[in-house]
């Protein structure tokens, strides 16, 4: 057999490795030119409960797993009982034979009654357990598994293992070749899968914004851990030394935002990163940098809410969040990144903007970008470089009056009087009452918004997908990848307008498609990516698509349902 | 329409200069015999005397929470930056972090650190944060006009307490000793030149220093006969820590000085390992190189 896209699924319990298997499985389709795609549903524990990974890999671009896979690992009865009803159509389920509910024995091997491929019960449990830590060998199971199936040899296998088990290489390796024997033994189906042109790395949404701002010059990173932004603090800690980042956790995302604020009032480029109830304790602060003109770069990342919500399944309710960011008026700019390369360029692209006009850049994203994770292929020097406006000479003033609206900046140590303030300030930035002061900071302020917009407008906002003729499908953030794999595989005739910039919303690439009648696809409840089209573009939806039960869109239900709004 | 200075007396005071070079041209709006006033003059006595040490004004930054103390922010000719009620140590700490050349004095209030901002506080003292926190101790929220604050006696009565404080003050000084600050003193408004010792000496010191400085509130808690009664410079300073803890919890006097004092590295120099964040920031070519390195292309 030789598919278009093949999808790998491994579920067990927390702890047992799953997520890791999914990587091992990633990164063997890299190895091979081929891209991959990983998605990873966990639950918010430590030990137990149901973790599965799913890797959708082809010889084309592939922007989202799949729900039916060629090959299941069931590392236990959960996950059989789970996704047993996930195996494509002449795909091959390999699950643990102890963990099968209707007691079949290890080695058989039988077309699933109930289902359309095979399933194969191995000892996957009985081998592991007299070796030291067993639940930590199990995942070695779903490399040996898919060794079999994909027709590699057990040379293959060893090689693997040793590249992505060596802890304890030996005994990895001889309960890799058991399964492994045991799968072959099992069943003949075998998917050929190609090998590809390019070998590209592998990265998580949250490892492109990571390396997006190292890029475009940052020096301080604060957050406290909140998933699904964690990761992004943890990749810039693991590797703050050769990227030349200063990581810091302290005791709450309160702290985060004004170490953020009085670290690059001192001149260091600094980002903080939450999803929502971590960054609403950041809002005041926000609102600080707001008023005192500190250049912030700011990652929100969303997950199913209100509250503390479902900690790990995504969302895209925090659209309104991000865009009404502190109390009182300021500038604020808005980007959602769409794919993992835009993730890299959009986080820079902020950074720059937080930098040039001294205001908050907001960096919105959900789970499903920040923690799935792909071959990518990165512009790298297409980061822009902050050059803000710095200050020359003497007589020194913080807040100095200009054309645009943008006030030099000037660091410690300095013989020039420097002085930020959260309250309304004169030009030196001495607090003030005086209504004619205060009129002057507004103005000066709002200045700074038709700055930003003249330069936003020299930026990619919007992202026309295919052609323009076609029937439109408006989307934005992650659930642009949804969408593109879901009109890719259904072969469906459709543009797909990709928003990146939220805010300042970009109505310049919009002119024209007032009065059209696009879908819209978004992961919100109450449709708040609809509802701001409508009132900034007024543009109306001829039908909205929705899905908020904290999982992505599946490409191919997600097909099915554009074909019918769309014909 | 800016506020420009009107002194010109001294022909080379800068244009934002007020009295003299330290001071700006805020118009202060402290009430007449208010402890700020004595906070204010140590603290530019204090920076004189780093002068002397070598330690440079231009090195020398500041940052303020929000209440009456924080005005000193506008009046004093420091650069730094005006925080938000309770988060200046926070804030303070970035502005460490991002260049730890420099020194960051934070002027606090003890309702805006002991209360909205205690955890900042607490975990300053936890990490030994190099900075230098001035507690302007009056127990009372003055410029919300005069509520109780975390550290009001009991039975303190303000417009949000008519029937008197229902809680126990918090003691700032055993706080910071059991968070780990490893340098706690005590000052007084009323003894200008013994604060701006201490305030010097708490920028001296490498790490956490905090000074409790305790300042009578004029118009809402007026206590100068109190603590011209009860303040008297210690005898020995600093003290073991048992011995620094358990005169920390006395009430019935007051004593003025360093209670304690010890090294540790700081936070700074554990987070960034003898790097300056600002000035030793990578150049472009050098961050592209090392995102490309991690990419293995």
């Amino acid at each position: 057999m030789n598919r278009d896209v093949f999808t790998y699924l491994i579920g067990g319990k927390a702890g047992e490795g799953v997520k890791k298997a999914g990587s091992v499985a990633a990164n063997l389709f890299a190895g091979m030119g081929r891209s991959a795609f990983q998605y990873d549903d966990y639950q918010s524990l430590i030990r137990g409960g149901h973790n599965f990974s799913v890797v959708s890999t082809a010889t084309h671009d592939v922007d989202s797993h799949y729900g039916k896979a060629e090959l299941i690992v069931a590392l236990d009865a959960r996950s059989y009982a789970k996704h047993r009803n996930s195996l494509a159509p002449g795909g091959v389920l390999v699950c643990d034979a102890d963990s099968v509910p209707d007691g079949r024995g290890a080695g058989t091997s039988n077309v699933d009654p109930d289902g359309p491929g095979t399933v194969v019960t191995v000892p996957v449990r009985a081998e592991a357990k007299d070796l030291p830590f067993p639940e930590l060998r199990v995942g070695v199971a779903g490399a040996a598994a898919l060794c079999a199936v994909t027709g590699r040899t057990d040379a293959d296998l060893e090689e693997l293992i040793r590249a992505e088990y060596p802890r304890d290489l030996e005994n990895n390796v001889s309960y890799g070749r058991a399964i492994y024997d045991a799968v072959l033994a099992a069943t003949d189906t075998r998917f050929q899968l190609e090998r590809g042109d390019r070998v590209l790395p592998i990265l998580a949404g949250n490892d492109c914004i990571a390396l997006g701002a190292v890029a475009s010059g940052l020096d301080v990173y604060a957050a406290y851990p909140m998933t699904p932004s964690s990761s992004l603090l943890h990749y810039l800690a693991k590797h703050d030394e050769e990227l030349g980042v200063t990581v810091v956790h302290p005791e709450s995302e309160i702290a985060v935002a004004n170490i953020a604020v009085g670290a690059a009032a001192m001149g260091a480029r600094a980002m903080v990163g939450s999803s929502g109830g971590g960054f609403a304790l950041m809002e005041e602060t926000l609102s600080f940098a707001g008023m005192a003109e500190v250049p912030l770069l700011c990652m929100l990342s969303a997950r199913s809410g209100p509250s503390t919500g479902v900690p790990t399944y995504t969302e895209q309710a925090d659209l309104r969040f991000a865009l009404n960011q502190g109390h009182g008026e300021f500038a604020r700019v808005v980007a959602s990144p769409g794919s993992f390369a835009d993730a890299y360029r959009v986080t820079a692209e902020l950074m720059d903007i937080a930098w040039r006009f001294q205001t908050v850049g907001i960096v919105l994203t959900e789970k499903h970008l920040s923690e799935c994770s792909a071959t990518v292929e990165l512009d790298v020097d297409g980061a822009p470089w902050p050059e803000p406006s710095l200050a020359l000479g003497d007589g020194y003033r913080r807040y100095a009056d200009t054309d645009d609206g943008v006030s030099p900046m000037l660091f410690p140590p300095s013989a020039e009087l420097i002085k930020w303030n959260s309250y309304e300030h004169d030009e030196y930035g001495v607090t003030t009452e005086e209504g004619e002061a205060i009129t002057l900071m507004h103005d000066k302020r709002n200045r700074k918004l038709a700055a930003i917009k003249e330069h936003v407008e020299g930026l990619t906002t919007v992202v026309w997908h295919g052609d323009p003729d076609a029937p439109l499908i408006f989307t934005y953030g992650s659930t642009t990848m949804s969408v593109l794999e879901a009109v890719r595989a259904g072969g469906l005739n459709a543009a797909v307008v990709q928003m990146i910039y939220l805010e300042p919303f970009p109505l310049w690439e919009l002119e024209g498609l007032r009065g059209s009648r696009p879908v819209v696809v978004e992961q919100s409840s109450t449709g708040q990516f609809e509802t701001l089209l409508r009132e900034k573009a007024g543009i109306e939806a001829l039908a909205s698509i929705r899905r908020y039960d904290g999982r992505p869109f599946e490409p191919l239900e997600l097909a099915r349902e554009l074909e019918k709004v769309l014909s | 329409m800016t506020k420009r200075s009107t002194t010109d007396a001294a022909g080379s005071l800068p244009d934002w200069a007020g009295q003299d070079d330290l001071t700006t041209y805020g118009v202060n709006t402290w009430c007449p015999g208010c402890g700020n006033f004595g906070i204010l003059n140590a603290a530019k006595a204090a920076v004189r005397s780093l002068e002397e040490d070598g330690i440079d004004r231009e090195r020398i930054v500041m940052a303020a929470g929000i209440g009456q103390h924080a005005k000193i922010f506008d009046y004093f000719g420091l650069s730094g930056v005006y925080s938000l009620h309770g988060r200046a140590v926070a804030t303070a700490q970035g502005m460490k972090l991002a260049n730890p050349d420099l020194s960051v004095i934070v002027f606090v209030g003890d309702g805006d650190a002991m209360g909205e901002g205690l955890a900042h506080l607490l975990f300053a003292a936890k990490r030994n944060a190099d900075i230098t926190v001035v507690m302007h101790d009056n127990g009372v929220y003055a410029l919300t006009t005069g509520q109780r604050s975390p550290l009001s006696p009991e039975g303190y009565k303000g417009p949000s307490t008519p029937h008197g404080n229902t809680e126990r003050p918090l003691n700032p000084l055993v706080l910071t000793l059991e968070a780990g600050a490893t340098f706690v003193a005590r000052g007084y408004s009323g003894d200008i030149e013994g604060l701006a010792g201490l305030i010097a000496d708490g920028v001296r010191h490498k790490g956490f220093a905090f000074i409790d400085v305790l300042q009578p509130c004029v118009t809402f808690n007026n206590r100068y006969d109190e603590y011209n009664e009860l303040t008297k410079p210690m005898d020995a300073e600093p003290l073991p820590f048992d011995d620094a803890l358990a005169l920390a919890r006395v009430r019935e006097t007051l004593p003025t000085g360093i209670f304690y004092r010890t090294e540790r590295d700081s936070a700074e120099e554990l987070l960034t390992r003898g790097r300056n964040p600002v000035r030793d920031s990578a150049c472009r070519a050098d961050r592209l190189a090392a995102v490309r390195k991690l990419l293995g292309s």
